[in-house]
């Protein structure tokens, strides 16, 4: 008899998340349509709304190698390139988006930057310039630095301050940090202004910043409304949906797909509809995911009925800045400055009140293991992704010893399919159901509320 | 008193880096300790603080740090933490993290997490040489000085700082003139012998540190047998070495380590601090712009080779002022931002006819010895 063919990638359980698919797709080929046009076109690291917003408002479009090492990896095409730069020297151990991009990139130098027919998903125009980003790790500006090695155009980085949580409330340290990126943030205006030799249209800029808002502010509602039980949305919808918010929450076309995907999650919120049939354990998922094969949780839900409530802190919209920041503020850059410092740091005095660092990776599962009831904590070292793989022995460490939430961890890679155990990962599992229920009663007798 | 001087001295600090600063602190005086070349010796000298490099130990087996942070991540922070957890450092009065990569960024939260001292500090290191980030910088220096201020029992004063700018500039000319040593043919100083002193100045008061370097210097010029000609003359760039047994393991195998870019070596003493009138700004430049480190982005320059020569132009002129005929690439494994330079830097070489050798090893003696067979055939190939 002919065995069926497993499916690698996840079902998803929203309509919208289902669709979702298709913003990123659209990135790849309006790309691709300018740069055929002859239109300004740049790589870009997902920077945190910092600088892309910025370079969309003087009319350059963006593609995202991140992404597309996701792309790449969720359609198993991803090993070709990841050999293909290994084999120019850059070490195996290197983030695997990375490796990717700059496989793709050496091939494509190869291809007289003609993009070759096979590349996945239609493949990235050469660009103008790079935009590297500093915010989170050394890969986001080193990797788009090294592929300038195989294409002459110039590279920024865009600085993003790292503050401790003790320094974060000194006297003046905040609006330091503050003035520091917007004064950065002027820099890149004049070096795009220099290199596209056009105005910035500080018009669209303000709008693209306004609708980037409402974007968000529905994003971050669907997260509120994901508290719920059951579960209404888990972790392979959302990092479905998260591809308009990270890449294009200036367009209206998201705004109005996340007004959408606000509706479907809300008509489940009110009519007690869970995500998966018969939730019985909900779990929180750190940090990145393993792109070849979300369809593992997908078989988690079947066989244990355990639903993923919450993941992946970095991928998600920030609550709205507060008032009392935007109050009086009419730079769009700086508004666009306390917008991406509040994402890193909204969770700043949760780390001072654990008495912990960092913010980042860390004290935001604090908290959400009590907002979303969790019982355990599914923590996912990556062999290429150092920085979302740090922190993770630390969280483990502070959820068991402040929450009483267990934690398991399976080894992986976001885009590296060659070292990821499927059985492995179903056993520990498996095993791990039983801890789950123990740490339950755990809490119970010590009065947390879940 | 101790009696042995120069590299004798050299040595006996090497084995217990950390001794004199337990000797200093049962004197009554203050430790503070730093990660990487990035937090300023200075402005901790200024405040009567003695400041000492935290390093890891090659031959430490990792047990600790195994509970705190993933074996993924880079080996030689991942030491640090864990003789750290072991008590090695339950001495200093001050721990000041920086952000000089992510090793260190992550090690100095967790450390701050778990090991508690009087004084803290993270110190946020910009990522590129931009006029914004040097300004930031130095804003984030005076905050530095402010939390020291605090624990350190005596008042700043921007004369005290000045002080300390001119004591570490002298430390630095001092260091230089004993890398000219290594010019001649052949070289007067072997590799292990200034990773010795390269260990103990980062791990003793200045003026301490000055006298042994005066001391080598002297030993050494007046010396008739040194390492000795072998068959290659090497540079060694990227990450740190801390362990004679690395160095060994490479003169072993017949090769002069005659210069090097490492953060313990040249890269942490290779350029002066301006002596400006506000001592904050030549300290901002110095340690953000000067030191030439992968961590640091600098902006696109003209042509791609024009790029090349503005990030790597030193190094071509170092290893023509000291007669390199090979390169040796230390690359700490999941060493990122070495790690993403080992393309361009080996063809930057190569392009200039310097042969090239690229290991990435483990920050573990007991994993040494398996690499000297690659060491040997380099040998073997450029001489």
């Amino acid at each position: 008899m002919e065995q069926k063919k497993k499916k690698t990638s996840s079902a998803k359980t929203l309509q919208t998340a289902r669709e979702a698919g298709n913003f990123g797709k659209r990135i790849l080929a309006s790309a691709r349509l300018a740069a055929e046009e002859g239109k300004p076109v740049a790589w870009s690291m997902v920077d945190w709304w910092l600088g892309g917003t910025i370079a969309k408002a003087i009319g350059i479009e963006l593609c995202y190698p991140e992404n597309y090492g996701a792309f790449c990896a969720a359609v198993r095409k991803a090993e070709p390139f990841l050999d293909y730069a290994e084999n120019d020297g850059v070490p195996n151990t290197t983030c695997g988006y990375a490796r990717n991009g700059i496989g793709y990139t050496r091939r494509l130098k190869e291809n007289n930057f003609i993009i070759p027919e096979d590349a996945p998903g239609g493949g990235m125009p050469k660009p103008l310039f790079l935009l590297g980003c500093g915010a989170v790790c050394d890969a986001r500006y080193k990797w788009f630095q090294s592929m300038g090695r195989y294409m002459d155009v110039p590279v920024w980085t865009l600085e993003f301050p790292q503050t401790g949580v003790a320094e974060f409330f000194m006297p003046g340290y905040k609006e330091e940090n503050i003035k520091f990126m917007v004064r950065e943030l002027r820099s890149f205006v004049e070096f795009l202004e220099k290199l596209t030799g056009r105005k910035m249209d500080w018009d669209n800029l303000s709008e693209r910043l306004d609708t980037t808002f409402k974007t968000h502010e529905l994003a971050h509602k669907v997260d509120l409304l994901r508290k719920s039980v059951p579960s209404p949305a888990v972790n392979t919808d959302f990092w479905a949906i998260m591809i308009p918010h990270l890449y294009l929450p200036d367009d209206k076309e998201a705004l109005a797909f996340y007004q959408r995907v606000y509706e479907e999650v809300k008509y489940k919120v009110d009519n007690k509809i869970g995500a998966i049939p018969n939730e019985k354990y909900r779990m929180a998922f750190a940090e990145l995911p393993p792109w070849h094969t979300l369809g593992i949780f997908d078989e988690f839900a079947a066989k244990h009925g355990i639903a993923f409530a919450i993941e992946s802190w970095n991928y998600h919209a920030p609550s709205p800045l507060p008032e009392s920041e935007r109050e009086g503020v009419n730079d769009p850059l700086e508004l666009i400055a306390r917008y991406s410092f509040h994402k890193f740091n909204e969770y700043t005095p949760t780390a001072q009140l654990n008495c912990m660092d960092p913010t980042i990776f860390t004290a935001p599962y604090l908290k959400w293991v009590e907002d979303y009831r969790i019982d355990g904590l599914f923590c996912h070292p990556l062999l290429s992704c150092r920085p979302a793989t740090y922190t993770l022995m630390h969280l483990r460490n502070l959820l068991m010893e402040k929450c009483k939430v267990p934690s398991v961890v399976v080894e992986g890679d976001i885009v590296d399919l060659r070292v990821f155990n499927e059985e492995e990962a179903h056993v520990k599992i498996e095993a791990f159901i039983e801890t789950m229920d123990h740490y339950r009663e755990i809490r119970k007798k010590e009065g947390f509320e879940w | 008193m101790n009696e042995l001087k120069g590299l004798a001295r050299a040595a006996q600090i090497y084995l217990d880096p950390q001794q004199r600063a337990r000797e200093l602190k049962a004197e009554g005086k203050k430790i503070a300790g730093y990660l990487c070349c990035y937090p300023p010796v200075e402005i901790m000298t200024a405040l009567g603080y003695v400041p000492i490099r935290i390093l890891g130990d090659m031959n430490e087996p990792i047990t600790e740090a195994d509970a705190y942070l993933p074996t993924v991540m880079c080996a030689f922070y991942r030491s640090i933490l864990d003789v750290a957890m072991k008590g090695r450092y339950d001495f200093l009065d001050a721990f000041i993290g920086a952000h000089a990569c992510d090793g260190a960024e992550r090690v100095s939260y967790i450390w701050r997490s778990y090991l508690k001292s009087p004084c803290s500090f993270y110190l946020d290191v910009p990522h590129s040489n931009h006029a914004a980030a040097i300004d930031f910088f130095k804003v984030q220096l005076n905050y530095l000085k402010d939390e020291l201020e605090k624990t350190s029992g005596c008042n700043f004063s921007q004369e005290a700082l000045r002080e300390a700018v001119k004591l570490y500039n002298k430390q630095r000319s001092l260091v230089r003139s004993l890398y000219k040593l290594n010019r001649q043919d052949p070289p007067l100083v072997s590799g292990s012998e200034m990773l010795q002193v390269m260990v103990s100045i980062m791990c003793i008061p200045a003026e301490e540190g000055n006298s042994l370097l005066e001391e080598v210097i002297e030993e050494v010029s007046n010396r008739s047998a040194g390492p000795g000609q072998k068959k290659g003359r090497i540079l060694i760039w990227g990450s740190l070495i801390d362990n004679i047994a690395m160095t060994k393991l490479i003169e072993d195998c017949g090769l002069n380590i005659v210069i090097d870019d490492t953060a313990i070596g040249t890269r942490s003493f290779w350029v002066d601090v301006d002596e400006t009138s506000d001592p904050f700004e030549g300290l901002a430049v110095r340690y953000l712009d000067k030191i030439v480190c992968p961590r640091t982005f600098r902006d696109t320059k003209g042509t791609r080779s024009e790029d090349l020569d503005n990030r790597f132009k030193y190094l071509k002129i170092m290893a023509k002022e000291w007669n390199v005929n090979g390169v040796y690439f230390n690359i700490i494994r999941n060493c990122d931002i070495h790690g993403y330079e080992i393309p361009e830097v080996r063809d930057y070489f190569e392009d200039i006819g310097i042969p090239v050798l690229v290991i990435e090893q483990d920050y573990s003696t007991t994993a040494l010895e398996p690499l000297r067979t690659r060491f040997q055939a380099f040998a073997e190939n450029i001489g």
